[in-house]
C-alpha cells in the first residue's frame, strides 16, 4: 500500500491506478490522512530548500560554465572570458568635457583628487562612470590593480595600488569608438594592456565579492 | 557562449540547490557545483542535445561528490553555534521562524543515509520521475523507490514532533 501511495504522492500512477486509487482514498479516512502527511512533507522540502533558487549566483560559477572551455587552451584565457562575460560597455559618444588636470604618468602615483584615482578608489567593474573600470586582481607582488579606460585621458591602461596611491603602470592611447552597439570591455581593452595584466596577474581575477570587499577594505 | 554553456548557465540555481542538500556549506556546495560544471564541459562531447541537460550534470555531480567525498574528510554536518547565530541574526520574526523550519528540514535530511538523502533530493526537491532519478543515480527504479521509501519514512518520523 505504502508504495502505491507514494506513487501516487509522486504522480507516478497512470491514469487507470490513479483513478482506482482516488476512489480507495474517498473511502477511507485512514488512508486520506497519509497522503495529507505525505503531501506536507514534500512541501516542506521543497519550502526548506527553494530559497537556494532565489540567491544570486555567484559570479565565479557563471565564469566556470563559461570559461571552462577557454581554460583548458590557455589559463589566461579564463580572465578574458570573464570580462568579456560580466562587462559590457556601453557606447560612448566621445564628447567629454576635458578635465582640468594633470596627464597620467605612467610609473608615478596618481594624485589622489583625479577622476582616475577616485575612480579606482571606488568604482567597481562596469559600474557607470566616466572612467570605466575592467578587470580586478591581485599581482604577483601582492598588489591589487585593476583595468581602466577613461576617455576623458584618452587613455586605457593598467594601474596597482601601492601602499599610498595608485600608481599607472602601463598606459596606452585610447579612446571610446562610437560603434553603434555595445561591445566587451575585453574587445575594448587594448592588447599592451591585457599583455601587462597577463605579466602581471597571480592566480584569478576577482570576482563581484572579492572585488567589493577589497575596496572596502580599501586596497590593503 | 555557445547553447550548452547557456543552458549550464541557466541550471546553476538548480545546482546550487542540490549541492546545498548535499554539502550544507554554501561555499563547499558551490566548490562542488564548480566543480560539476567543469566536469560537464570538459565532457561536453558525452552529452546528447534534446536529452535532459539537468539529468545529466545531476550525475556528473553525483558522482563529483562521491570522489571528493572518498577524497578529502568531509566538514562537519552539523553548524556551529556561532554560523547559526548569523544564520538567524537579523531578519525579523517571520522570516526566522522560517529559517527554523529550513534548519529543521536540513537536519533531519543530514541525518539520512547518503544514498536516501540523494533518492529524497532528486524526487521530492528536484521533483524528478522516478524514472529519471534512477538515470541520475545508476541504479534500478527498484532500488531507487526502496531508498526513496526508507527516507521518506525516516523523514515523516523524524518531523513528525516539529511540524511547524
Amino acid at each position: 500500500m505504502t508504495d502505491r501511495l507514494t506513487a501516487y504522492v509522486d504522480g507516478e500512477l497512470d491514469a487507470d491506478a490513479r483513478r482506482a486509487f482516488e476512489a480507495e482514498l474517498a473511502a477511507d479516512p485512514g488512508l486520506a490522512a497519509q497522503v495529507a502527511a505525505h503531501r506536507t512533507l514534500r512541501t516542506r522540502l521543497s519550502a526548506a530548500y527553494r530559497p537556494v533558487l532565489e540567491e544570486a549566483v555567484p559570479m565565479r560559477l557563471e565564469l566556470s560554465a563559461r570559461a571552462a572551455n577557454d581554460r583548458a587552451r590557455s589559463p589566461r584565457a579564463a580572465v578574458w572570458a570573464a570580462m568579456a562575460a560580466s562587462l559590457v560597455v556601453g557606447v560612448l559618444a566621445g564628447r567629454f568635457a576635458l578635465a582640468p588636470e594633470p596627464p597620467v604618468a605612467v610609473g608615478a602615483d596618481l594624485p589622489a583628487r583625479t577622476e582616475l584615482a577616485r575612480a579606482l578608489d571606488r568604482q567597481l567593474a562596469a559600474e557607470p562612470g566616466v572612467v570605466r573600470i575592467g578587470l580586478t586582481f591581485r599581482d604577483t607582488q601582492g598588489r591589487y590593480c585593476r583595468t581602466f579606460q577613461s576617455p576623458a585621458d584618452r587613455l586605457a591602461g593598467l594601474a596597482c595600488r601601492g601602499p599610498e596611491r595608485w600608481r599607472v603602470v602601463t598606459a596606452t592611447a585610447w579612446s571610446p569608438t562610437a560603434e553603434p552597439e555595445y561591445r566587451t570591455a575585453a574587445s575594448a581593452t587594448p592588447p599592451e594592456v591585457l599583455a601587462a595584466v597577463d605579466r602581471a596577474l597571480a592566480g584569478e581575477a576577482l570576482d563581484r565579492r572579492q572585488e567589493t570587499a577589497a575596496r572596502d577594505a580599501g586596497w590593503r | 557562449m555557445d547553447r550548452l554553456e547557456r543552458e549550464i548557465v541557466d541550471l546553476l540555481p538548480r545546482l546550487r540547490r542540490l549541492a546545498r542538500v548535499l554539502a550544507r556549506d554554501v561555499a563547499d556546495a558551490d566548490d562542488l557545483v564548480q566543480l560539476t560544471v567543469e566536469r560537464a564541459l570538459l565532457r561536453r562531447g558525452q552529452w546528447r542535445p534534446g536529452t535532459r541537460l539537468h539529468s545529466w550534470m545531476f550525475r556528473i555531480m553525483k558522482n563529483a561528490w562521491i570522489d571528493e567525498a572518498r577524497a578529502r574528510s568531509r566538514r562537519a554536518a552539523i553548524l556551529s553555534p556561532e554560523e547559526e547565530a548569523q544564520h538567524i541574526g537579523s531578519d525579523g520574526a517571520a522570516a526566522m521562524e522560517e529559517r527554523l523550519e529550513a534548519r529543521a528540514v536540513e537536519d533531519a535530511m543530514a541525518r539520512l543515509p547518503e544514498d536516501q538523502r540523494l533518492a529524497v533530493a532528486l524526487v521530492l526537491v528536484e521533483g524528478l520521475s522516478y524514472k529519471e532519478a534512477a538515470e541520475v543515480l545508476e541504479v534500478p527504479q527498484g532500488t531507487l523507490t526502496s531508498r526513496l521509501g526508507r527516507g521518506r519514512a525516516a523523514l515523516l518520523a523524524d518531523l513528525q514532533e516539529t511540524t511547524a
